[in-house]
């Protein structure tokens, strides 16, 4: 039981951290089985990265008055039981409050954690097998959350965090105490801290509105872009040999972190079609510069910073404050250019229709299938399959060539609508991330006095 | 910066210089929907259909693409609101009439309008006519047929007798739009024979 306390420990800080996107994926499903709005459903995603970016400093001032191990076992066990509630969540507005709950305890959990790993494995040990768990459970948590959806359900998501969760609850009162808390010595490290959360909201367009691109706009399925965002999280695993390379200073890998976030997102932004192939490269930049920040800069944050708890709270709400700032930036400039690319879409598609090759009624009927499909998904990218399925069965067999391929060309038409649509948001992730760059490069006050 | 900093940063700026460079030179950030064709420019159109709905089609395509000239926006935005429920602009009709109407024009200038005679056995199958005068029409022959009628003649005669606007409301009623369709085509017949008679006399 004893060598296990520690890799539990971890799988519930990349659990916690996982949650913070883990939903995205999943965020079709539930719309729809809870019969909720974009607008409600996109609170299940924020509400929990607030509630932890918010929590996480004063949970880190509460352990550091206390024996931390009954605090984390709490904090655990209130991750797992309301992961628990959210699997049983019947309303919306049920599942936006067992999130905030989850966050609560999520928070206590990950500070938690950090004190029990460094009580267990020693103070840099410790640090990085925690900062490590946190840059996997960030990268993976969409991956997991997409193929969990589509293999089984949107509650399968957090019932399978429910049995790791438990049993950390007793690993972590298991774990002998350490030393006794350190008094508050130091300051938050500012520039560390805001570079994190620059990142996280750039970082936040890479993993959000990709795979919502992919599902929502090139109707995709969950596993598919679970499987093709999971690039990210690989190439986020070469990050260490790439710097292994150069043996680049600190600052220069985070800068050089930020500039491929940027040109990642920059990539993500014109893709020349919607074949998964040519999300790749864009992504294994994301992913390389995610390896090359996030854990760099969280050692940053926390690096010689007493007590450490306390900075390691810092960190978290970086991170997760980013990531709302993020989604408060970009939801409402992809949802409103998703609306105003309905137009050109659907003109795009009369003029299709018009021009088809096919029997003056056969165009009549599918313009009428076509408009009541189009009607009756406003709001969303339209899926013009049934249309065509209630139309084809009544055509002549060479009509049927000639509808197929007009099909084909309608769909290309609503992707490359909803590419552009996306363009904007990848754009400001692509500047987020810059202004992150700008942050490392930019002299400090100390560097200013040294020149 | 010190030199051993450089090499990383310069490997990453050309990584991604890559990536953009091979997205934009496959067509990187033109990946957008068909953008409208400026409806003035002339259109070639084609129909898959023969006969009257063939020449139907290919007269309406170029009569929006008119009418859309005529009120400065795109065949696809005029379409798409000529679909929707409600009441059509005194603009709006007018612009259709004359589009129609241009289109006539145009075919015939191309000489892309069928004869009459092309015409008379499908319109005769349509029409409800008196058996014995339907075989007289049948029994004619095609030149008698065409130097009687003018295709272009008739068309115009019944794009100005028609009310396009209880026309466009009747769009979802495919029995009421060809009763109002029927009704001015034989109004349009019947008028330029007697102004052919009148040429005639």
């Amino acid at each position: 039981m004893r060598r296990a306390v520690a890799p539990l420990l971890a799988v519930t800080v990349a659990l916690v951290l996982a949650d913070s996107a883990v939903v995205t994926l999943a965020l079709p499903d539930i719309l729809a089985e809870l019969d909720a709005t974009v607008g409600q459903v996109a609170w299940v995603l924020i509400t929990f990265n607030l509630v932890l970016g918010l929590g996480a400093v004063p949970a880190a001032l509460v352990l550091g008055r206390t024996a931390p191990r009954h605090l984390t076992a709490l904090g655990v066990a209130v991750f797992a039981g309301t992961s628990a509630w959210c699997a049983l969540a019947d309303s919306i507005e049920v599942l936006i409050l067992a999130r905030c709950l989850q966050a609560v305890g999520g928070a206590l959990a990950l500070v938690g954690c950090l004190e029990l790993m460094v009580d267990e494995y020693g103070e840099r040990r410790g640090v990085a097998t925690w900062v490590t768990a946190g840059v996997v459970g960030t990268a993976t948590g969409p991956v997991a959350g997409g193929l969990l959806t589509q293999a089984i359900s949107w509650q399968a998501i957090f019932v399978v965090q429910v049995p790791f969760a438990a049993l950390a609850v007793p690993a972590a009162l298991s774990v002998r105490a350490g030393p006794a808390p350190a008094p508050d010595r130091h300051r938050p490290a500012v520039r560390p801290n805001l570079t994190l959360a620059l990142l996280s909201a750039a970082l936040t367009a890479a993993l959000f509105l990709l795979v919502l691109l992919l599902v929502e706009g090139w109707r995709r399925s969950p596993a598919t872009a679970a499987l093709t965002v999971s690039v990210v999280p690989l190439a986020a695993l070469a990050a260490r040999p790439f710097a292994r390379l150069f043996r680049p200073s600190p600052a220069v890998e985070v800068a050089v972190g930020s500039l491929l976030v940027a040109g990642g997102l920059a990539g993500l932004a014109i893709p020349p079609s919607a074949s998964l192939a040519w999300t790749v490269a864009p992504q294994a930049l994301v992913g390389l510069g995610l390896g090359l920040t996030v854990d760099r800069l969280t050692a940053q944050a926390m690096e010689m910073r007493l007590p450490r708890v306390r900075h390691a709270g810092w960190t978290i709400a970086a991170r997760h404050v980013g990531v709302v700032v993020g989604l408060a930036i970009l939801t409402p400039v992809f949802t409103a250019d998703l609306r105003d690319a309905e137009v050109p879409a659907q003109e795009a598609i009369t003029a299709l229709v018009l021009d088809a090759p096919l029997e003056p009624q056969d165009k009549i009927a599918l313009a009428e299938e076509l408009g009541a499909e189009l009607s009756g998904q406003r709001g969303q990218v339209p899926d013009l399959h049934r249309a065509f399925d209630r139309l084809v069965p009544t055509l002549d067999p060479d009509d049927r060539a000639a509808a197929a391929r007009l099909e084909r060309d309608l769909d290309v038409q609503l992707e490359s609508a909803a590419t552009h649509a996306f363009r904007d948001s990848f754009l400001i992730g692509a500047g987020l991330a810059l202004l992150a760059l700008l942050t490392v490069a930019l002299p400090g006050r100390r560097d200013r006095s040294a020149s | 910066m010190s030199r051993r900093a450089w090499p990383m940063p310069a490997v990453a700026l050309a990584l991604v210089a890559a990536v953009l460079g091979v997205q934009v030179a496959n067509g990187g950030g033109t990946f957008e929907p068909l953008r409208p064709a400026d409806p003035c420019a002339p259109r070639v159109v084609t129909s898959q259909a023969d006969g009257i709905d063939g020449l139907t089609e290919r007269l309406v395509l170029l009569g929006i693409d008119g009418a859309a000239c005529e009120l400065g926006t795109s065949r696809e935005a005029l379409t798409l609101e000529l679909a929707q429920p409600g009441e059509r602009t005194d603009a709006q009709v007018e612009a259709l009439r004359t589009g129609l109407l241009s289109a006539v024009r145009r075919m015939a200038d191309d000489d892309t309008l069928p004869p009459a005679s092309d015409l008379v056995d499908e319109a005769l199958d349509n029409a409800d006519l008196n058996g014995f005068l339907e075989a007289a029409i049948r029994a004619l022959p095609d030149s008698v047929v065409d130097a009687a009628l003018a295709t272009d003649d008739v068309l115009t005669r019944a794009i100005e007798d028609l009310d396009l606007r209880a026309v466009l409301a009747d769009l979802d009623d495919q029995q009421a739009l060809e009763r109002q369709m029927e009704a001015a085509i034989t109004r349009a017949v019947r008028d330029s024979l007697e102004a052919r008679l009148r040429d005639l006399v």
